[in-house]
C-alpha cells in the first residue's frame, strides 16, 4: 500500500518529477502529433485516389492508347452484367493551354472525357466550382457564352437557365450563411467582349452587357480546367477567378499516329470555352489537369476510326476504360473477373488483328485504384513509418532522462530507503515504490500528452495560419509539397491508446535501473550517519 | 528468554584491512526489561543493535527471538519480524521528510497493509498513531512536517513510530545522542514511562546518565559484553568516551 502513497507524495512534492512528467508529455504530444497528421494525409491520399479514378482502369499506358475499347465495352456488358455499373473511356494527352485575354499560356495534361458518365464512376463533380451553384449547366459540348443582363423587370440577371438552376441550388442550400453571401454578391461582372473581371478574387465572374441575358456565340467546346492551373490561391480555399465563365481559351495538341509518331500535320489548335474549373484537392492534378470532351478530343487527336491505305479503316482508340463496380462486388475479384475477361476478348477478336493494332492492346493492364495509387501511397507510408520511427527514438532520449530523474531520488532518497527498510519494507516493496512511481509520471504524462498533442492537431491549421502572419517563412505545409489544402487535422482514438500506453511501459521500464537500486540500499549503510 | 545473541562475531572490511568490531558478543533481554548497553563510541554498540534488529547479519553467532533463530530467517520473514517485533530509534531519528507527523508514525502499519486490507484498517492505525502521539505528547502537531518540529520533538514522533505496531522489543540507538542533556533527560523520561508499562527497551549509549534507569546495565568493551558494575573506575571510561 506505501508505495502508490510514496508514489503520490514524490509526484507532487518533487519539482524534479514535474520534469518527468513534461518529458513523457512532450514525447507523446509530439509522436501523437507526427501520427496524426502522416496517417491524416494517408488517409486524405487514400480517400481522394479513390475519387480520382474509378474503381477499375483498363488502360495501355501509351499516349496512343489501344483500340477496341468499345467492343470490350460490349463484351463485358454482356459477359459480367452483375459486376459492371457503368463504362466510359478516357483519353490522356498533353497540351499547351492559353487564356486569350491576357495570353497566358501553361503546360497541361488533357483529358477527354464523357462528362455525364465520367460523374458517375468517380467524385469528379464534386469538386466542380460552377456546376455547384449553377446545376446542370456545365456542358463540354459546343456552346455560347453566358451574358449576364437586364431583365424585363430592369434587373441585373443571367440567363433563364442559370438563373433556374441557381433557384434549385438554393432550394437545396442549408447553409442560410451561404445564401446570404450568394445574396449579397450573386456574381462579379467582366463587361463585354472583356472576360477579365473588374474586381479581383470573384467566385462567380459572368460578362454582362445593356441588353437582355442571353448567350453570345460563335459556339465552341467546353473546357473544364484544374482550379490551381490558371488561378491563385486566396486564403480559406477561394481562388482568384478573374476569367468569366465561357472565357475563350486555346488548346494546343499534337496528335499521333498509332504507332506513336507525329502524324506530320501541324499542331492542332483547338478554340475552347472555360465551363467550370475543378478541385480535386490534390494539388498535382489541380494544377496541371484540363477536362474536355472526349469525342471532340478523339476526333482531334486522330484517334477516331481513320481510313488506311489499303481502303479499311482503323478501329477508334483510348487511353483508358474506366469502370464501376455494382455495389457490393469485391474489388479484387472484380479485377480479377474483368482480366479473365479481357484475356477471353483478345482471343475472340485475335484473327484479324493488325500489327499495330496488336502491339497497341499488348500494353493494355487491368488496374484497380489502388494499384495505381499504390507507389504513391506506399511511399507516403514508408514516410510515415520512418518519421515515428525517428521521434520514437527520440522519445528514447526521454526514458533515459526519466531513467537519470529517477536514479537521482534514489540517490537523494537513499537514507528514508534505509529507514523504510528498517521499518520493515522488502527489497522489491522498495523498489515497487519508484515503479508505482514511475507509472504515476507515465500516467499523468501520457494523460497530458495525448491531450496536448490531441489540442494541437485539431487547431494545427490555425497555429500554422498564426505562425505564418508572424512570419510567411514559418508556413511549413504548402499545397504544392503535400498535395492537400489543409493540414489533417484529426487524431485517431486508436493511435492515442497505442501511443499512450508505450509511453507508460516506457517510463516504467525507464524506472526498472533506479529501482533495482533502491531495492539494493543497504539499511545499515544507510541510516549510520545523519 | 524473549531477546538472545550468542557469541556474536562481527568484522568490517576497510579495505585491505579488517577491523573486528565484536568478538564474542552475547546478549540476552527479558521481556518487560529495560537494558542499557553501555559503551565507548566506535565501539561496535550500534553494529550489534542492527544485529539484533535484523538490520544486519553477525559473521558468526546467532540471535533468536522467542527461540526462534533470526539470522537464519528468509527475507520476508526477516522483513516481518523488523515489522511486526522490533522498533526502532536512531539518534538520528530518521523520520521522512515528505509525510506528515501522523503519516510518518502510521508507517510501520502501511508497510505491512495491501492497499485492499489497508482501506479497512486504516482508520485504526489512525486511531493508534494519534493515541500514541498524544502520549508522547504532541497531539497538537500531527498534520506538521517533521522539518517544523524540534530535534526533542522528532525525536518523540520516532519513538510513536518505533511502538505503533506494539513491537516485542524496542532497540533505541543513542536515542539522546543529538540533544542537549535536558531534552534527552525528557526522551529518557519517555522510554521509561513505556517501560514501566512493560515494553521491553534495548538501549545503547556511551552516555553513563542515561544508564540510571536501566534494570540492567551492560557494558561493550573490545568486542565483548559484560556486567557494568559501579566500582568500576569511571575515568577510563569517560576518558574513551571524549576521544573522537
Ligand atoms: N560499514 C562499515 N565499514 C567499515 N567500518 C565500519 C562500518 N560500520 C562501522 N564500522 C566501524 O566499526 C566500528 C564500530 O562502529 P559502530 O557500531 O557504529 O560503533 P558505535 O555505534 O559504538 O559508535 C567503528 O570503528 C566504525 O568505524
Ligand atoms: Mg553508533
Amino acid at each position: 500500500m506505501y508505495k502508490w502513497f510514496f508514489a503520490w507524495r514524490y509526484l507532487h512534492t518533487k519539482l524534479i518529477a514535474l520534469f518527468g512528467v513534461a518529458s513523457v508529455t512532450l514525447c507523446v504530444a509530439m509522436v501523437l502529433v507526427v501520427l496524426s497528421v502522416m496517417g491524416g494525409f494517408l488517409d486524405t491520399l487514400r480517400e481522394r485516389s479513390r475519387g480520382l479514378h474509378s474503381e477499375i482502369v483498363v488502360e495501355s499506358g501509351s499516349i496512343q492508347g489501344f483500340p477496341y475499347y468499345q467492343q470490350f465495352e460490349a463484351y463485358l456488358n454482356k459477359h459480367l452484367p452483375n459486376v459492371i455499373k457503368t463504362t466510359t473511356p478516357a483519353i490522356y494527352s498533353y497540351g499547351i493551354v492559353r487564356v486569350r485575354a491576357t495570353a497566358y499560356t501553361r503546360p497541361c495534361r488533357v483529358l477527354g472525357i464523357r462528362l455525364s458518365d465520367y460523374i458517375q464512376v468517380n467524385e469528379f463533380g464534386n469538386g466542380l466550382h460552377y456546376e455547384g451553384f449553377y446545376p446542370g449547366t456545365t456542358k463540354l459540348g459546343a456552346q455560347g457564352m453566358p451574358l449576364a443582363g437586364f431583365n424585363e423587370t430592369n434587373r441585373l440577371a443571367l440567363p433563364p437557365d442559370h438563373e433556374q438552376a441557381s433557384a434549385v441550388w438554393r432550394k437545396k442550400q442549408s447553409d442560410l450563411a451561404a445564401i446570404d453571401e450568394y445574396d449579397a454578391r450573386p456574381f462579379e461582372t467582366a463587361p463585354f467582349p472583356k472576360e477579365l473581371a473588374v474586381t479581383s478574387g470573384g467566385s462567380r465572374v459572368f460578362s454582362m452587357h445593356f441588353e437582355s441575358p442571353r448567350y453570345e456565340g460563335p459556339e465552341r467546346y467546353g473546357v473544364i480546367i484544374g482550379s490551381d492551373l490558371l488561378f491563385d490561391r486566396l486564403s480559406g480555399g477561394r481562388f482568384d477567378r478573374y476569367l468569366a465563365r465561357g472565357a475563350n481559351i486555346s488548346l494546343t495538341l499534337m496528335p499521333l499516329s498509332q504507332t506513336g509518331s507525329p502524324t506530320g500535320e501541324p499542331p492542332v489548335k483547338l478554340p475552347l470555352r472555360y465551363v467550370d474549373d475543378s478541385h480535386t484537392g490534390i494539388f498535382e492534378i489541380d494544377d496541371l489537369c484540363i477536362y474536355v470532351d472526349f469525342d471532340m478530343v478523339q476526333h482531334k487527336l486522330g484517334m477516331d476510326p481513320q481510313p488506311r491505305v489499303d481502303g479499311g479503316t482503323t478501329a477508334a482508340r483510348t487511353n483508358q476504360l474506366l469502370i464501376s463496380l455494382q455495389p457490393g462486388v469485391g474489388l479484387y475479384e472484380s479485377k480479377a473477373g474483368i482480366t479473365d475477361a479481357w484475356n477471353e476478348f483478345i482471343l475472340e477478336i485475335d484473327r484479324n488483328l493488325s500489327a499495330a493494332d496488336a502491339q497497341s492492346l499488348s500494353f493494355v493492364k487491368v488496374h484497380t485504384w489502388e494499384d495505381l495509387q499504390r507507389p504513391f501511397i506506399n511511399a507516403v507510408e514508408k514516410e510515415k513509418v520512418l518519421v515515428t520511427f525517428l521521434f520514437a527514438l527520440i522519445s528514447i532520449v526521454a526514458i533515459v532522462l526519466l531513467g537519470c530523474i529517477f536514479y537521482m531520488i534514489v540517490e537523494k532518497k537513499t537514507r528514508d530507503i534505509g529507514t523504510l527498510k528498517a521499518l520493515g519494507a522488502s527489497s522489491g516493496g522498495v523498489a515497487s515504490i519508484f515503479i508505482s512511481y514511475a507509472l504515476v509520471v507515465g500516467i499523468s504524462g501520457s494523460v497530458l500528452g495525448t491531450l496536448v498533442g490531441s489540442l494541437f492537431v485539431w487547431n494545427i491549421n490555425g497555429i500554422q495560419d498564426f505562425l505564418a502572419s508572424l512570419n510567411p517563412q514559418l508556413r511549413v505545409w504548402s499545397p504544392e509539397v503535400y498535395s492537400f489544402d489543409k493540414i489533417p487535422e484529426v487524431v485517431k482514438t486508436a493511435d492515442a491508446i497505442w501511443v499512450a500506453s508505450i509511453a507508460v511501459v516506457a517510463s516504467v521500464i525507464g524506472s526498472f535501473i533506479p529501482a533495482a537500486l533502491a531495492g539494493r540500499v543497504w539499511p545499515v549503510q544507510a541510516l549510520r550517519y545523519e | 528468554m524473549l531477546l538472545r545473541a550468542r557469541n556474536i562475531f562481527k568484522t568490517y572490511a576497510m579495505g585491505r584491512t579488517e577491523v573486528p568490531v565484536l568478538r564474542n558478543a552475547s546478549v540476552s533481554a527479558e521481556k518487560g526489561e529495560f537494558l542499557v548497553i553501555l559503551g565507548a563510541s566506535g565501539s561496535g554498540k550500534s553494529t550489534l543493535l542492527h544485529i539484533l534488529g535484523a538490520l544486519d547479519t553477525p559473521d558468526r553467532g546467532t540471535v533468536e527471538f522467542d527461540g526462534e533463530s533470526v539470522t537464519l530467517l528468509p527475507a520476508a520473514r526477516r522483513n516481518h519480524y523488523r515489522n511486526q517485533k522490533i522498533g526502532f530509534v536512531f539518534q538520528f531519528y530518521h523520520l521522512l521528510p515528505e509525510f506528515t507527523v501522523l503519516e510518518n508514525v502510521m508507517m510501520p502499519r502501511m508497510i505491512s497493509q495491501s492497499v485492499i486490507s489497508w482501506i479497512t484498517t486504516r482508520r485504526k492505525a489512525r486511531r493508534d498513531a494519534q493515541a500514541l502521539l498524544e502520549r508522547v505528547g504532541l497531539a497538537d502537531r500531527v498534520l506538521h512536517r517533521p522539518k517544523e518540529l524540534s530535534g526533542g520533538e522528532r525525536q518523540r514522533v520516532a519513538i510513536a513510530r518505533a511502538l505503533v505496531n506494539r513491537p516485542a522489543i524496542l532497540l533505541a540507538d543513542e536515542p539522546t545522542g543529538n540533544l542537549d542533556s535536558k531534552i534527552g533527560e525528557e526522551i529518557l523520561r519517555l522510554l521509561v514511562s513505556f517501560s514501566d508499562e512493560g515494553q521491553t527497551i534495548v538501549m545503547v549509549t556511551h552516555d553513563l546518565q542515561l544508564a540510571s534507569h536501566a534494570h540492567r546495565r551492560l557494558l561493550l568493551e573490545d568486542g565483548a559484553l559484560r556486567e557494568y558494575r559501579e566500582s568500576r573506575p569511571s575515568t577510563h571510561f569517560a576518558a574513551k568516551e571524549v576521544a573522537p
